[in-house]
């Protein structure tokens, strides 16, 4: 590896970019400063024997994708660290982040990508984009967009979850990355400058294009669209897809449409666009009854997408259309809402698709980048598409054909009563493999430490409707039902961070979260809030805007704030609500702890040979509140696992994955671990110390023949950094 | 004074040394790092925790909601998670991540009085006891306060 790593390499730090303009900064193509002295000498890389190209992989200890590979897998075969040794691991560097941006970030969700000792990725409430020594950690250089109003607008602040990496296999590569006011950006990976042939001077609008109704252009300015999952990079080609504010509260149904598009990476040039909301005379239009197209949006794809680069065939997991909760300005299925859709990678040509949830009304969106396996089932080989999703069942398909692996059964589902609602009749339910994690909230899924909180419980529910998987959302009513109560819905199961696979061993690796139970109740926005009849929120209590994660965050808020409504009224007197017990009725807690009994969070092992169980455990300490509870002194809790959307990489004998949240341990103080568990038994066989939880999934390398992994944490007190653990050189 | 004197009073000087600056170091730590006191001591006063409720409904609730729960883009300030990112912090710590960060829309618009006001609603809201002192906006001696999760038994 060394002899492809720079030799000596002075440090370029240059911000390139848009001079502050704040009018109308977004547009204004000034030129990067690119000035720098190229100061860096690239020896020639590895000449594959094949083709006369080199192209990076996690074999030769890269890790050139977000997933590591394009299959979604998370997989690294470096086995350097181990059971043996993985407590002996030491913080090879550290990256802070506060100053990438004009305040400190505490939700860092990136995956860094390294490629011939290089470590690209993204950070700080501007979404820089940095290049660092992968063995030292020491910065490169730096690319930094500044984007004025467009970016205060966008629906997906801070700075997101990575980016993508190409090269041509003889020496030219490009690190492509989506901005918070969605465009898309081509740099040089050797300088961190523009290519100025990509695009308009290294950029493409990536809002141009989008359009809302039947095809009217959004605000290139105002317009909601915007991304924080990377690129996908498969070939020369760039596909990006594509996300919208939070669904829970929005100001009309008729928001921008969804869409995948992919470009060519070398000019910037749109290939292909695939509509997730087909228009008229495309498959699938007559599932929005009354032209309900034509009024719809959202439905966008907003995280990973997985490419089978030899069949040529991109796997697309779709979020929900407009609204979340509500979607009686939408009769019918509503494809591709909430499907899992496969596309030609050269024409964007659907070849076939499977809907998940049928005219989606629960927010299950699809989450997770889809892992591609090769597997055997009773003896037949099947390339294989696994999608592990927020419901907490993993959906297996031919990715050839998309027919299902195993059995998926369109079974009834309750039908609601909300007024204008149209109901899908059944949902599909896969024979194998099982869930694994809560899927719904019955009696017996509540905490039951004691029969006190049991019966505290069950009268804190009272006021929600109960109910199984796809329980539908409710008219919100003082008097009750205050919501329709679900697990694994808005948050739960398996949410962005996604699993893993070991192609090895034909096993899937599923993080979820286990106690994230979402009241759903509806209620009639303010006057003049939504052209939506219905919203979320609570009978009796003040209007909230559910804005998403990291709103208001952005690097040059405050400026004009986004659409809200008029400020709510002064919220209900709750001066000295007590928390304690007993639990007031529609608490989600008792005596301060989770409503549901152990575990909150879990990993399972799922074998796709056989489309079973192999292990499960919990994940993450059992949370202070519950290890020093005075009602709990003496009673033998087993480890009850952390509620948590965290990810996981997978390596040659190890699965590793750090705490979602912090706990105080009278052996270590206050912190998290990044454990490491046995891949055969999910057994832990080693555990080190994070000074605050896991926000970005870890991934792997190695660079000097030394093996890295890196991972991001943040939270509470703590702002954005990314740690890089190693063994010491004395090892 | 014999050789051997001298290596003994040597000695003395140093143990001397050694046990002054233990001692210094010790009494540093006192009077700076650690913290003199708990949440469950009274930090605030009611008169404040009512100033800052009323400073809550207006730049807080939005997002973190009247009854502190949070919500997909905001923390909870109340309950288990809550307790767990902040458990053997200090207030200075919480009053500091609410200066740098909050509230995002609105970034500096709040003085370090309100901070600690709100604050003390925070805390009322989260059961700890008031007391007959304000919340102190001066860092030096919210630094004295830490956050503990955990009642202590009482004596």
């Amino acid at each position: 590896m060394s002899q492809r790593l720079f030799r000596s390499m002075a440090v370029m730090l240059f911000i390139a970019g848009l001079v502050w303009a704040p009018l109308n900064a977004v547009g204004q193509t000034a030129n990067s400063t690119g000035t720098a002295p190229r100061a860096t000498k690239r020896a020639a890389p590895a000449i594959s024997a094949v083709n006369g190209t080199w192209s990076p992989s996690t074999k030769n200890g890269d890790w050139p994708h977000y997933t590591g590979d394009l299959t979604g897998a998370r997989y690294s075969p470096l086995d350097q660290i181990n059971a043996e040794n993985f407590n002996k691991l030491e913080v090879a560097w550290r990256f802070k982040t506060d100053n990438l941006g004009t305040r400190p970030e505490y939700k860092l969700e990136g995956t860094p990508l390294v490629v011939d000792g290089i470590l690209y990725a993204t950070a700080g409430t501007r979404r820089s984009v940095v290049a660092l020594k992968a063995d030292t950690g020491e910065l490169i250089w730096v690319h930094t967009e500044f984007e004025g109003k467009r970016a205060i607008n966008a629906p997906r602040q801070l700075s997101g979850r990575g980016l993508s990496y190409w090269s041509d296999g003889k020496g030219n590569a490009r690190i492509v990355y989506v901005t918070t006011a969605y465009r898309l950006i081509c740099l040089d990976a050797k300088t961190g400058t523009r290519i100025p042939t990509f695009g308009k001077d290294g950029v493409v609008d990536l809002k141009v294009g989008v359009v809302h109704g039947s095809g009217q252009q959004i605000d290139l300015e105002k317009g909601d669209a915007g991304l924080h999952s990377t690129p996908t990079v498969v070939k020369d080609v760039v596909i990006v897809g594509m996300a919208m504010k939070e669904g829970m509260t929005v100001t009309t149904h008729d928001n921008a449409k969804g869409q995948v598009r992919a470009f060519d990476v070398r000019t910037g040039k749109q290939l292909w666009a695939f509509n997730t909301i087909p228009r008229p005379g495309e498959f699938g239009n007559e599932t929005w009854e009354n032209n309900s197209w034509a009024t719809n949006g959202n439905t966008g794809v907003w995280t990973q997408i997985s490419v089978d680069e030899e069949l040529g065939l991109v796997y697309l997991p779709v979020e929900s259309p407009t609204s979340d909760f509500y979607g009686g300005h939408r009769p019918g299925n509503n494809l591709f809402g909430e499907s899992l859709v496969c596309v030609d990678l050269r024409t964007g040509q659907r070849k076939w698709h499977f809907q998940i949830v049928h005219h989606p009304i629960w927010d299950y969106d699809l989450s997770s980048a889809p892992l591609l396996a090769d597997i055997n089932v009773d003896g037949k080989t099947i390339k294989a598409v696994a999608l592990p999703t927020k419901e907490a069942f993993l959906y297996v398909f031919d990715r050839v054909t998309g027919k299902p692996v195993w059995p998926m059964e369109e079974r009834p589902v309750p039908k609601g009563d909300v007024p204008g609602e149209w109901y899908a009749p059944t949902q599909p339910f896969p024979s194998k493999p099982p869930a694994y994690a809560r899927q719904a909230v019955t009696v017996d899924d509540l905490i039951d430490f004691t029969p006190e909180m049991r019966e505290q419980a069950v009268k804190a529910l009272s006021v929600y409707k109960m109910g199984p998987m796809f329980n539908p959302p409710v008219l919100s009513k003082v008097g009750g039902p205050l919501a329709a109560l679900t697990i694994g819905t808005t948050n739960g199961g398996t949410n962005w961070p996604g699993a893993g696979y070991d192609p090895e061993t034909h096993t899937a690796y599923l993080p979820a979260s286990n106690s994230s139970v979402a009241p759903i109740g509806l209620i009639e926005p303010p006057q003049g809030f939504s052209d939506i009849k219905l919203v979320s929120g609570r009978a009796g209590q003040p209007f909230r805007v559910s804005e998403g994660p990291g709103y208001g965050s952005a690097a040059d808020y405050p400026q004009e704030p986004r659409r809200r409504p008029a400020p709510a009224a002064a919220p209900a007197n709750t001066a000295s609500a007590a928390p304690a017990a007993p639990a007031p009725a529609g608490a989600l807690s008792v005596q301060g702890l989770s409503i549901l009994k152990p575990p909150y969070g879990l990993l399972s092992a799922i074998n796709l040979d056989k489309g079973e169980l192999v292990w499960q455990v919990p994940h993450g300490d059992t949370p202070d509140v519950v290890r020093n509870h005075a009602a709990l002194k003496g009673m033998n809790i087993p480890k009850t696992g952390q509620n948590g959307a965290v990810g996981l990489v997978v390596t040659k004998t190890l699965v590793i994955m750090g705490d979602p949240q912090v706990t105080t341990q009278p052996d270590r103080g206050r912190g998290a671990m990044l454990r490491a568990y046995d891949k055969k038994t999910g057994n832990q066989v080693g555990a080190v110390y994070l000074p605050a939880p896991q926000s970005g999934s870890p991934m792997t390398y190695r660079v000097n023949g030394k093996q890295y992994i890196v991972v991001a944490v943040s939270g509470g007190s703590y702002s954005g950094e990314y740690i890089a653990f190693a063994l010491p050189s004395t090892e | 004074m014999s050789i051997k004197g001298k290596v003994r009073n040597a000695a003395i000087v140093v143990t001397a040394l050694f046990l002054i600056a233990v001692l210094n170091s010790k009494l540093d730590a006192g009077q700076s790092d650690k913290p003199t006191r708990s949440t469950w001591e009274g930090a605030y006063t009611k008169e404040q925790s009512k100033r800052g409720e009323t400073l809550y409904a207006q730049h807080c609730s939005s997002c973190h909601g009247p009854d502190l729960a949070g919500n997909d883009e905001a923390a909870p300030l109340t309950g288990a998670a809550f307790l767990a990112n902040w458990d053997g912090l200090t207030v200075a710590d919480l009053a500091e991540r609410v200066r740098v960060s909050m509230p995002p829309n609105n970034l500096g618009k709040l003085s370090r009085q309100q901070i600690v006001d709100i604050l003390s609603y925070v805390l009322s809201f989260n059961n700890y006891p008031a007391g007959k002192t304000e919340l102190d906006p001066k860092a030096e001696l919210l630094k004295q306060i830490r956050i503990e999760a955990t009642k202590p038994k009482s004596d």
